[in-house]
């Protein structure tokens, strides 16, 4: 084994001591591959950013009822009276009086400028009630203050602030006829929360003619497993034709859709991209290949074997490969983790979220860029283990 | 032997390499025809826009609702031809997940507004004017679900219910129209409003938003501005734009698609302008001797730079089209996957040209630096090197 070792290791170091000879031609491959790597990366972090946001909201103790068969907030309505009978639910916290944690709300959705591309956005107005603060968790007003009940006052999401003009605290701002002034800023735990503006519910139910209006109803469950006596309760009762779900099973499935779609578009690009590489790849390890045709003979025929020059090609490729995936990585690390943008959520407004990059995410880039190192040295590879020594020789 | 087909003996001397080089020509191509007739679909409303015809909404936002009176007050402003409204009504078929494009309009001012875009029969047009629940279908939700004329369809709403409690409507098909502009999609249903008014259990007399065609483009901005000024401190103020700027505004929503086409463009055409371009540098090298043996024949040195320059646009070329021809193909299979968010891709010539351009520019980028290394060569260096 010693020896055998030896001439895997002694041809392995000729390989990559070579590959400054090929200097551009190895470069092109590596920046090929980092490029691969760099918009698989991206995609993947921007489908990540979004699920934790959106899937990162929901808590599991905590029942989100809607309208059936309405899939979103937007599209929901609830009736007072709905709004009661669920009060009276078994399975809902209550507070130190004795009161159900129920918070009734209503969704709008009104313009905003976009910071980046100057245009309007649609984003939610959320009517909150006094149990809205009760019915969430990790909610914090981290500047100003909370809205004056019965006061044309808002308080925005810290994300939303960021990417939208015009909401800083002290501000007004006018939604048709009404103004209203931005007197805080929350934190919602990255949630998708942060992308919304709060105001107290009867004045927006009076302002947007919506009285006694409500669109979704949030529930604080006694502990997760007490869902589904309220759904019992719901599904018994002829006047709630009410979807009723966890809060982390809604924002989970309304992540889905565009986490989906982002993926299944980064995924094709990466291995179309990946395929380009390849060619690259190939193209360049058969010139070493060629490039070392005598240096491969004369090593042959001073005793060599055929499987070392097999293991120093494939080395030599593998080696490029991992430096265009790292590369890579640490590129998209760089430019896009924590970069923030918005797209339009399954409510049909604005969603703020922060592509992320995970450890699971960069092992897949660098996964791909070592499928295109293996496969793109394996046939140059082979070539080099059966050259002719004789004619090798001659050049 | 012609020029030509010198440069393509010279390109097919290593058909492995030659083949490489090409495949990683074709798939930059592919990803940029399938990107750019993406982009183009998602904006296609933008191009798609009649240059006459203006959007009004509610100033707070498109999705709020406005007072159906307003439609009467706005068919009376001079420069204003003539004027439909739309709501939107948020249908499903069978189950939420099955979303369909559902539209309650007035039908004859809508199918006369649109008269460019939606081509109909008159036996069916006239069905679905007399029939008041009945509902016009697009060719390509019709083909979809299986519809026929004369099928009574329920058609669920996420949004709104009937009075009678029901959440969903039955409509009896009057017709299918098709598009008479390809971008225009024909996923769409489209019923009668006065029917959706009478039955909707909230909400009544309101539409969601008015679509007008003025007399002529100059009076755009003149109708815009007097509408708005119209409704200015009521309770609801509107917004009115040209069709193109709100189908502009529309898109951005998702966010910056174009830019993400261009970087990733850009990203798979940088691999392969390097990987060519050194493999042309590459291959001229190797054919030193050769080059110098034309020049010691008498080859003129723009002769020899044509050679090498013509190498890299054949290249290019050859590459370039097998792609924008696998573009189009990826297209044609894609479409019934996207269908659902009404984004109807297309290859337009657009695009094909911008395509030959791009190939041009790659072949000339690629192919100069050794095209001028050959022309410059020393004919006994040349000749003395191995």
């Amino acid at each position: 084994m010693g020896p055998f070792f030896r001439q895997l290791i002694a041809v392995t170091i000729i390989n990559v001591k070579s590959i400054p000879q090929r200097f551009w031609l190895s470069l092109s491959t590596v920046v090929a591959i980092t490029l691969v790597v760099v918009v698989l990366l991206s995609f993947l972090a921007m489908a990540n950013g979004f699920r934790r946001t959106i899937a990162g909201s929901g808590a599991d103790d905590v029942a989100i009822i809607l309208r059936g068969g309405s899939q979103s907030e937007i599209n929901s309505t609830v009736s007072r009276d709905q709004v009661r009978l669920i009060e009276d639910s078994p399975g809902i916290l209550r507070n130190t009086e004795g009161k159900p944690v129920v918070s009734a709300e209503l969704y709008l959705t009104v313009d905003g400028v976009k910071r980046s591309s100057g245009t309007k956005a649609n984003l939610p107005l959320r009517g909150i009630g006094q149990a809205g603060l009760a019915a969430r968790k990790h909610v914090d007003i981290v500047a100003g203050r909370m809205f004056n009940a019965g006061a044309n006052e808002l308080v925005v999401g810290k994300g939303l602030l960021s990417e939208f003009e015009g909401f800083e605290i002290g501000k007004t701002v006018t939604f048709g006829t009404t103004r209203w002034t931005i007197v805080g800023v929350f934190e919602a735990a990255g949630s998708v929360f942060e992308s919304e503006i709060w105001a107290d519910l009867p004045v927006v139910q009076s302002l947007f003619k919506r009285t006694n209006f409500f669109q979704t109803v949030r529930a604080r469950l006694q502990n997760p497993g007490t869902l589904a006596a309220l759904k019992a309760y719901v599904d018994g009762d002829p006047r709630l034709k009410l979807d009723v779900k966890s809060e982390a099973e809604y924002f989970a499935e309304q992540a889905a859709q565009t986490t989906d779609l982002i993926q299944k578009l980064g995924w094709p690009l990466a291995i179309a991209m990946a395929f380009g590489a390849l060619a690259g790849a190939l193209n360049t390890m058969y010139s070493s290949v060629a490039a070392r045709a005598v240096e491969i003979a004369t090593l042959r025929a001073i005793g060599f074997g055929a499987f070392p020059a097999f293991v120093g090609t494939l080395i030599e490729s593998l080696i490029l490969a991992a430096a265009g995936g790292t590369i890579g990585a640490v590129t998209t690390f760089l430019l896009f983790d924590g970069f923030t943008a918005s797209t339009l959520g399954a409510s049909f407004t604005q969603v703020v979220f922060s592509f992320k990059l995970s450890p699971a995410l960069i092992a897949q880039g660098i996964g791909l860029a070592l499928a295109v190192g293996v496969i793109g040295g394996l046939f140059p590879a082979i070539r080099a283990a059966r050259m002719p020594i004789v004619s090798g020789l001659y050049g | 032997m012609s020029d030509f087909s010198l440069i393509c003996r010279n390109l097919f001397r290593r058909k492995l390499r030659a083949f490489l080089m090409i495949v990683s020509i074709l798939i930059a191509f592919l990803i940029f025809g399938v990107l750019a007739a993406f982009e183009r679909s998602l904006n296609r409303g933008e191009d798609d826009a009649a240059a006459d015809r203006l959007v009004t909404v509610n100033k707070v936002n498109f999705t709020q609702p406005m007072p159906i009176a307003y439609y009467n007050r706005v068919r009376g402003v001079a420069g204003v031809r003539q004027v439909t409204y739309a709501n939107w009504f948020g249908g499903y078929y069978q189950d939420p997940k099955n979303i369909l494009v559902v539209f309650a309009v007035d039908p004859t001012s809508y199918l006369d507004v649109f008269s460019n875009e939606i081509a109909v029969t008159p036996d069916a047009r006239e069905a679905f004017v007399r029939e008041r629940t009945s509902a016009l279908v697009g060719e390509t939700m019709a083909t979809k679900w299986g519809w026929k004329i004369g099928d009574r369809v329920p058609i669920a709403s996420n949004i709104f219910s009937q009075k009678s409690g029901a959440r969903s409507w039955d409509f009896t098909i009057a017709g299918i129209f098709t598009n008479k502009t390809p971008q225009f999609s024909t996923n769409l249903m489209l019923f009668h409003h006065d029917y959706f008014n009478e039955t909707r259990t909230f909400g009544k007399d309101t539409i969601g938003w008015m679509v007008l065609q003025t007399t002529s483009p100059a009076a755009n901005d003149r109708v815009a501005k007097t509408i708005d000024a119209m409704f200015a401190n009521s309770s609801d103020e509107t917004s009115t734009d040209t069709e193109k700027a709100f189908n502009r505004a529309f898109a951005a929503q998702l966010g910056n698609i174009a830019l993400i086409v261009v970087l990733v463009v850009g990203a798979a055409f940088a691999t392969i302008l390097m990987i060519v371009g050194n493999t042309m540098v590459m291959t001229v090298r190797e054919r030193t001797r050769e080059i110098g043996v034309l020049k010691a024949l008498g080859f003129p040195r723009g002769r020899i730079l044509r050679l090498v320059l013509g190498e890299s646009v054949v290249l290019a070329l050859l590459g370039g089209l097998v792609g924008m021809a696998l573009a189009v193909l990826a297209i044609w299979a894609m479409r019934p996957g996207l269908a659902q968010f009404g984004a109807r891709m297309a290859m337009t010539p657009g695009i094909l040209f911008f395509a030959i351009g791009l190939m041009l520019a790659l072949g000339i980028l690629t192919g100069t630096v050794p095209a001028i290394n050959a022309m410059r060569l020393n004919i006994a260096e040349s000749l003395g090197r191995s």
